[in-house]
């Protein structure tokens, strides 16, 4: 009626809009660089900065590049105006790493604004001169926080404590002690507010320094409930590491349940000593499902990759609980006032701090105070949706591992429809996990609705919840079966129409449940099957066909009426095979065998249907159908007495034959062992049970009673944790021998510096405190081989740097080649355990041919005084310590003059240059402690070079960065000139010689997060190829000449063992796709294996497609590898 | 510990990141991300943890906007998930509501609450109280001051008192002519009502809001008369924990203005105010629909705003429905809702007409289920009852109010 109306209502409301964003930054975002912002940013007035930075703010929120603008708006900094301040420093923040040198600028100002009276100032300046993470003012900062951690004000002390963990970041070990020793002072603030702070830093940055709780633990206790929410997160669960670690688990727990069933099965037995079976016995209150839980503890404490590696090389006993490791939850005053200070926090509103603390009672709390985490838990289904799916994750695995807990609540899963597909999927898998014969019922008839529900995924999963029922609780069995049947039998499953996959998953499923029912008590289900059998005829979903013909075969000699059936059947499904999909096919041809194997009448039949079958099989299109058929012929052969002409099977007596083909097609199915290490469990709460894999930085518990205690009382039987104890100590434990009622300093300094030493060592990092201490450090070692660790121990310790010294170079790459090399000569030998598809290559003289690549250092005609400096880097592996990398050093004098005293220094080492007792000074220092490896170990100085004399030195360096430069200074002739040594990150690891198996096991466990992949060209073998057609005497294998030029640029560009290359047996002898290589290493500074995989797609005469792959958990160490690996793989080799 | 956040529209575009660490994450994660949500439809979008190839996802999705943050180290999932929904709740709350246009209008302020809400990836300030004292929420007057003078400053210069204080919650000594405490009981009946028409679950999701305007350093106790009905409580960070456990009495120093002091949840209630009948009945191609709607008991308050909103089932081709109170609205997506508003003295409301189902389908065999939605002023469903708020240290007056309001929360029918 009136067309205008809406126009004008539109217009209107636009008209709204445009006033209601009157007064806002909307058109900063909307058009942020209309205006030159250089010169808003040089203005006199504040107004004008600020509009300058707020458009630079919207570039950086629309992921625009605006780091050119750094110098002018560092200067910014000395504003008065604290809203230019806050805009700065957040600009700051975004760019600085990208622009160290000038953020270096921004110093003085930091450090005027540090003593500002107003202590937001102060606050904003400590917070963002930490988060510029520059290394060289590491230092500066560390005064700071060390500062600002006694400042009056309380906000500016928990800044300090946020910026601990950004410094440690920097990973600077000489700083490590210091930031230690602050977080210790924080920890022990009077006010909660810092203290939470002080706990978070505290996890990130020393989380093994378990002896500093001790000092506060009741204090910390206490003051829990009153630190901020986030801070009682990470407090939770440093108090609950430290509880375990000193105290051990709790004896009423549910933890212990099983420790001793699983240490003796002879404490507890259950009702039935069946594998498999689910042993359930009713205590205090209800059932536990015992095996589980004692897997889900060990997991708790051991981390699940290790304790299931372990129980795979079936050596278990290693890590056995004893009596001594645990506590009784009455007595221990530690344990009761934790569990005492975090049960408010059930209460809290943050939904992060309910499920930390119910962690805490979930391990710690006597078995009969657990229920009380329950009602919070389920409280908190009430919150957001992302948390509700969170909180669900966690509730199943308490349900599995003891369902008398949440079985009384079953209303609270039921479902939503407006819930998500995943919550569902979870609440579904709850309900039929801990199902009872009193719920049973209500259960059932929500599920009737959830069928009912237009999601039909979703419906298809309660029809499998149904079969899981069903076979929890036997007496339900029928009730299901008949449900599931009637289901079956329903029109809408049954026809066969537009709704596609949907409805036939629905059929699947039930048919599915049907089977894994049946399969436990099949006599009883002899009518279902018949009816089963009577449906095939509607039944038109292939998988469901196929199961049900399954069940024909498995159970053929069952009961009375079903052999009657079987020749009628038989004899349908003869008549329909043509026109059945793939799966049904092979399961016709499979049941049709099994009957004739098992049957006793009828004979002449089934083998007519059986030829009949074989011989349509053999003309099937699918080759899966004519292969099977062709299978199928021979075996049940034997079964018929009369036939043995075949002259393929003389090998084979017929008696033989005939237990081949039971064994194969016999009805004895064996009960499968339910697979219950497929499952993996981590902490309660943590990240890495969301997603099923050990997150970075995933710590599982402390082993009990680990933490040493300082009157040295350990129980005599506790070998294993002394060992393990001093494993963490490291290798003097003179601190913890110490008497802790020394004055306070002492012991003090004491402790801190042997935890100092556990943090390193037990955490692989690079940090440089125990040389010695490195074979014990790398985690992955200590899996496959603990034994021997724990043996050996002793005699690595004593013998220290030089005995590992030894072992390294006997490990370097060139010895490792070089033994194979008099074993073959230059060819292919295929070994024998090679694979179907590939074969497996191995070069001989490869290691020979390596030529590291060369970098100029100093340039003749640039440095004035013609001496050229060359450096190229070594595989030599350091024998002083495993942060220093080796590099040959060439020197050439170009000039015409002698060149005298020329020598390279560390340019920031301020020490005399009196070259002569310096190298011996060094080598001293580095004997002595070596905990402080300098970035430098000076080389052997050259007194006197002649005019074209060559000279080269060996030095030992120790980058901060493997991608930055080190600044280095060369002296010549008394004159000192600037150089720069760039890093390759292809020489900060070493060799790790292995088997392919272990290789490929130890890949295997590095997936997902810890994989990287790129791919690049490779050109490098044309020009080999087309050298090798010049001379055509002597033909060599393409492949192997792609194998030589490959393996030979990665083993010049870097310092990786050739594990083995696997080349593909194909019959195209151009093709190359398919050729891998693999190669191993460690990181120097940390000992994680790292893995590469090379794979290579496209014609041997054509530039090769290359795939490479990195395994390795060191993720960013990992990238830089790999994309250092792509660079020099595609730049072509200079010859 | 976090390392980014990314604020993504609802079509996918980012609005604005915020890097958190030095260990920079570059924007090209949202790119997979949302390839991935489009790829997977919504079985990603409500998957709030996430491992993508380089970093773990949390995502929180509000009101069309994807609150995204992304880690690569271990750190407890729910404490992600809760921030991002705790800046979700202090940027709705700042900005009057969330959807595209107003975060990018108000960037500026976007990045300083993010910048005083987490420090190096871990919370710091996250009282939204605290946070209104150091960053000024957007209003008239400040907007009109900026139009007028050409500058404003949102951020406070000095740091608000109570960060420093043993009630980080609370700022410093605040000062009133009229001391007022409102409390309201705001209620959610969740209730599922199971297709033979029994009520298999009912129950109420309570919050007790606290608007206080209090001078100086108030102590406060609230007690219910009938505490015993509440199944499990969650409190604000200011309720001392001891003198509920022994007396169920709540204490506490409530913060400045309003927050929310505790949520209840009381189980297993027997009966829902409002009833509705459905009734499907399906032969040759077609199906009908007859949904009555009607009160079951009386409160004596009348039930306001009674929506019914179901989703067709995907094998319907075409509906066609109408009321005898009312509109009916069917959606593009299928969605049909029907806004009946108050019930009539004179008649039942009641929704009826016919599905035309798929050509090949006979009968329907997936059935809808109804979500209903209403509002009762002036009583709390549950029957909770305050008995008494008594102020430890009585100013000269002090002007006490309460108010009671239960809304539908998952209230669902299946038919």
């Amino acid at each position: 009626m009136f067309p205008q109306f809406g126009a004008t209502a539109d217009t209107l409301s636009k008209a709204s809009t445009m006033v209601f964003r009157i007064g806002t930054d909307a058109h900063l975002y909307d058009d942020p660089d209309d205006v030159s912002i250089a010169p808003l940013l040089d203005s006199k007035f504040d107004s004008e900065k600020c509009e300058a930075l707020k458009r630079l703010l919207a570039l950086i929120a629309q992921g625009i590049d605006v780091s050119n603008y750094f110098p002018q708006v560092v200067k910014n900094v000395a504003s008065q105006s604290l809203e230019v301040k806050k805009l700065v420093y957040l600009y700051l923040l975004h760019y600085a790493e990208k622009r160290p040198n000038e953020a270096l600028l921004s110093i003085n100002y930091f450090q005027k604004d540090l003593g500002d009276p107003n202590p937001l100032v102060r606050a904003w300046a400590l917070r963002t001169m930490a988060g510029i993470r520059l290394h060289v003012i590491a230092p500066l900062v560390l005064v700071a926080v060390g500062k600002c951690a006694r400042d009056p004000s309380v906000y500016v002390r928990k800044c300090a404590a946020n910026a601990l963990p950004k410094l440690h970041d920097l990973r600077q070990e000489e700083h490590a002690l210091a930031i230690e020793e602050i977080v210790g002072k924080l920890l022990n603030d009077h006010s909660p507010a810092v203290v939470g702070a002080a706990a978070a830093a505290f996890a990130s940055v020393c989380p093994y320094n378990l002896s500093l709780i001790r000092r506060n633990y009741r204090k910390l206790c206490e003051i829990l409930p009153d630190v901020e929410e986030w801070g009682q997160i990470a407090l939770i669960g440093i108090l609950l590491r430290y509880v375990i670690a000193s105290h051990g688990l709790v004896k009423e727990s549910i933890m212990f349940s099983l420790q001793c069933t699983g240490s003796s099965h002879s404490v507890k037995d259950g009702p039935d000593a069946d594998f498999g079976q689910v042993k359930e016995s009713t205590d205090m209150d209800g059932t536990c499902d015992y095996e589980f839980v004692n897997m889900v503890s060990r997991c708790y404490i051991e981390g699940p990759d290790e304790y299931l590696s372990r129980s795979s090389y079936a050596n278990r006993e290693s890590f056995e609980l004893t009596g001594e490791q645990f506590t009784s939850g009455k007595s221990n005053d530690d344990v009761k006032i934790l569990l005492y200070s975090t049960s408010p926090l059930l209460w809290s509103n943050n939904s992060a701090v309910v499920l930390a603390a119910a962690g805490v009672h979930w391990v710690m709390a006597p078995k009969e105070d657990v229920k009380r985490i329950i009602k919070p838990l389920l409280f908190l289904l009430r919150s957001s949706n992302a948390s509700k799916y969170v909180v669900l994750c966690n509730i199943q695995v308490f349900a599995k591992a003891m369902p008398s807990l949440f079985a009384p609540y079953y209303e609270d899963f039921f479902i939503c429809s407006s819930e998500s597909y995943q919550v569902k999927a979870l609440k579904l898998e709850i309900l039929s996990s801990f199902a009872t014969d009193s719920s049973i019922s209500s259960i059932f008839k929500e599920f009737q609705d959830y069928i009912r529900d237009p999601d039909r995924r979703f419906a298809a999963d309660t029809i499998a919840a149904i079969g899981l029922c069903a076979q929890r609780l036997p007496k339900m069995a029928h009730i299901c079966v008949d449900g599931l049947l009637a289901l079956s039998r329903e029109e809408f499953v049954t026809k066969d129409f537009g709704f596609g996959d949907q409805e036939a998953g629905i059929l699947t499923h039930a048919i599915l449940s049907i089977k894994s029912i049946i399969k436990q008590d099949p006599p009883s289900h002899e009518k279902v099957i018949i009816q089963l059998v009577r449906s095939l005829d509607s039944v038109k979903v292939p998988a469901a066909r196929a199961m049900i013909i399954w069940m024909v075969g498995e159970y053929s000699s069952l009961g009375e009426i079903i052999p009657r059936m079987l020749n009628t059947v038989l004899k349908y499904l003869a008549w329909c095979f043509t026109s059945e999909a793939l799966e049904t096919k092979l399961q016709i041809l499979n049941t049709v065998c099994k009957v004739l194997v098992g049957a006793t009448e009828d004979l002449l039949t089934f083998k007519k249907i059986f030829s009949y079958l074989v011989e349509l099989a053999e003309c099937d299109l699918n080759y899966d159908v004519r292969d099977r058929a062709r299978f199928l012929k021979k075996l049940p052969s034997s079964n018929l007495v009369s036939i043995g002409q075949e002259e393929g099977t003389n090998d084979l007596p017929e008696k033989d034959l005939h237990v081949v083909a039971e064994c194969i097609l016999g009805r004895e199915t064996r009960k499968v062992k339910t697979e219950s290490f497929s499952y993996r469990f981590y902490l309660p709460g943590s990240l890495s049970q969301i997603v099923l894999h050990a997150a970075p930085g995933y710590e599982p518990l402390p082993k009990p009673c680990s933490l040493l205690l300082d009157d040295l009382n350990v129980p005599e039987g506790t070998s294993e944790i002394k060992k393990r104890a001093a494993d963490y100590s490291g290798t003097d434990d003179y601190g913890t021998s110490s008497d802790p009622s020394d004055n306070e300093s002492a012991s003090d300094y004491d402790s801190q510096h042997s935890v100092a030493e556990s943090s390193g060592s037990a955490r692989g990092d690079d940090s440089e405190f125990t040389s010695e201490g490195n074979d014990n450090a790398d985690p992955l070692i200590q899996i496959s081989d603990i034994g021997n660790a724990s043996e050996n121990q002793n005699g690595v310790s004593q013998s220290g740097p030089a005995n590992l010294g030894e072992l390294m170079s006997d490990r370097a790459l060139e010895s490792w080649l070089g033994e194979h090399s008099g074993s073959s000569n230059p060819g292919i030998s295929e070994q024998s355990q090679v694979r179907i598809s590939s074969a497996r290559i191995s070069l001989g003289d490869v290691g020979k041919r390596v030529k590291p690549k060369c970098y100029s250092l100093l340039d003749p005609a640039t440095s004035g005084n013609g001496l050229k400096v060359d450096y190229s880097f070594s595989s030599e592996i350091s024998s002083m310590s495993h942060l220093l990398v080796c590099i040959e050093v060439f020197f050439k004098n170009c000039s015409s003059e002698t060149i005298s005293e020329i020598t390279l220094v560390d340019e920031d080492s301020n020490r005399a240059l009196d070259a002569a007792d310096k190298a011996a000074d060094v080598n001293q220092s580095c004997l002595a402690s070596s905990d402080n490896v300098p970035t430098l170990v000076p080389m052997e100085s050259i007194a006197s070079l002649e005019p074209d004399q060559t000279a080269r030195r060996i030095v030992q360096v120790r980058f901060h960065h493997h991608l930055l430069p080190l600044k280095l200074a060369l002296y010549c002739d008394g004159k000192k000139l600037p150089v720069k040594l760039r890093p390759d990150i292809g020489y900060f690891v070493k060799p790790l010689p292995m088997d392919v198996e272990v290789f490929i096991d130890k890949e295997s466990r590095l997936p997902g997060m810890f994989e990287y992949t790129r791919s690049c060209a490779f050109t490098d073998h044309i020009e080999e190829l087309n050298k090798e057609n010049g001379d055509s005497l002597f033909v060599k294998d393409k492949f192997l000449a792609i194998c030589e030029s490959l393996a030979l640029k990665i083993l010049s560009n870097a310092n990786l063992c050739l594990v083995s290359i696997d080349m593909p047996v194909a019959a195209n002898l151009d093709d190359a796709s398919g050729l891998r290589l693999r190669f191993s290493s460690a990181i120097l500074s940390s000992s994680i294996p790292c893995l590469i995989t090379i794979t290579v797609e496209g014609k041997c005469s054509d530039p090769l497609n290359l795939s490479i792959k990195v395994n390795c958990e060191e993720t960013v160490f990992g990238l830089n590898l790999l994309n250092r690996i792509a660079n020099f793989l595609v730049e072509p080799t200079l010859s | 510990m976090l390392q980014c956040i990314f604020l993504l529209s609802d079509s996918g575009e980012v609005m604005l990141e915020k890097q958190l660490t030095g260990h920079r994450v570059d924007r090209s994660i949202c790119d997979w991300f949302w390839d991935h949500v489009i790829s997977q439809g919504d079985s990603l979008k409500s998957q709030p943890v996430i491992a993508s190839p380089t970093h773990y996802l949390f995502q929180v999705v509000r009101e069309g906007i994807t609150f995204l943050a992304c880690t690569q180290v271990e750190m407890p999932p729910l404490m992600g998930i809760e921030f991002l929904c705790r800046v979700s709740d202090v940027l709705s709350d700042y900005l009057g509501g969330l959807n595209e246009d107003v975060i990018k209008d108000n960037f500026v302020i976007v990045y300083e609450l993010l910048d005083e809400m987490i420090d190096n990836g871990f919370p710091l300030t996250t009282e939204p109280n605290i946070l209104r004292e150091m960053i000024a929420p957007p209003n008239i007057v400040s907007k009109v001051l900026s139009v007028v003078t050409g500058n404003s400053s949102n951020v406070s210069d000095t740091l608000p008192g109570a960060t420093g204080s043993c009630i980080p919650w609370r700022a410093a000594d605040p000062k009133y002519a009229n001391n007022e405490v409102y409390v309201d009981l705001v209620e959610e009946m969740d209730a599922v009502i199971n297709r033979d028409g029994v009520l298999v679950k009912c129950e109420v999701y309570g919050e007790v809001r606290v608007n206080s305007h209090l001078s100086g350093l108030p102590d406060l106790t609230l007690s219910f008369a009938n505490p015993s009905i509440l199944d499990d409580v969650r409190f604000h960070p200011c309720v001392r924990f001891r003198p509920w456990e022994s007396h169920q009495i709540l204490s506490f120093v409530p913060p400045d203005g309003e927050f929310k002091l505790m949520s209840y949840r009381v189980k297993k209630l027997k009966s829902t105010p409002i009833y509705v009948k459905p009734q499907l009945s399906s032969d040759a191609g077609k199906c009908r629909v007859n949904v009555l709607v009607g009160i079951r008991n009386d409160h004596g308050k009348t039930i306001d705003s009674i929506t019914l909103q179901f989703q067709l089932p995907p094998c319907i081709l075409s509906a066609d429905l109408t009321s005898n109170t009312g509109t009916v609205n069917i959606l593009g997506n299928k969605t049909c809702s029907w806004s009946i508003g108050r019930i009539p003295k004179d008649k039942t409301p009641s929704l009826s007409g016919t599905l035309v189902l798929e050509s090949e389908l006979e009968r329907l065999h997936v059935f809808p289920t109804f979500r209903v939605g209403f509002k009762i002023m002036g009583v709390a469903l549950s029957g909770l009852q305050i008995d008494k708020l008594d102020l430890k240290t009585a100013p000269s007056r002090l002007y006490k109010g309460f108010r009671a309001l239960t809304r539908a929360g998952e209230f669902e029918v299946r038919s």
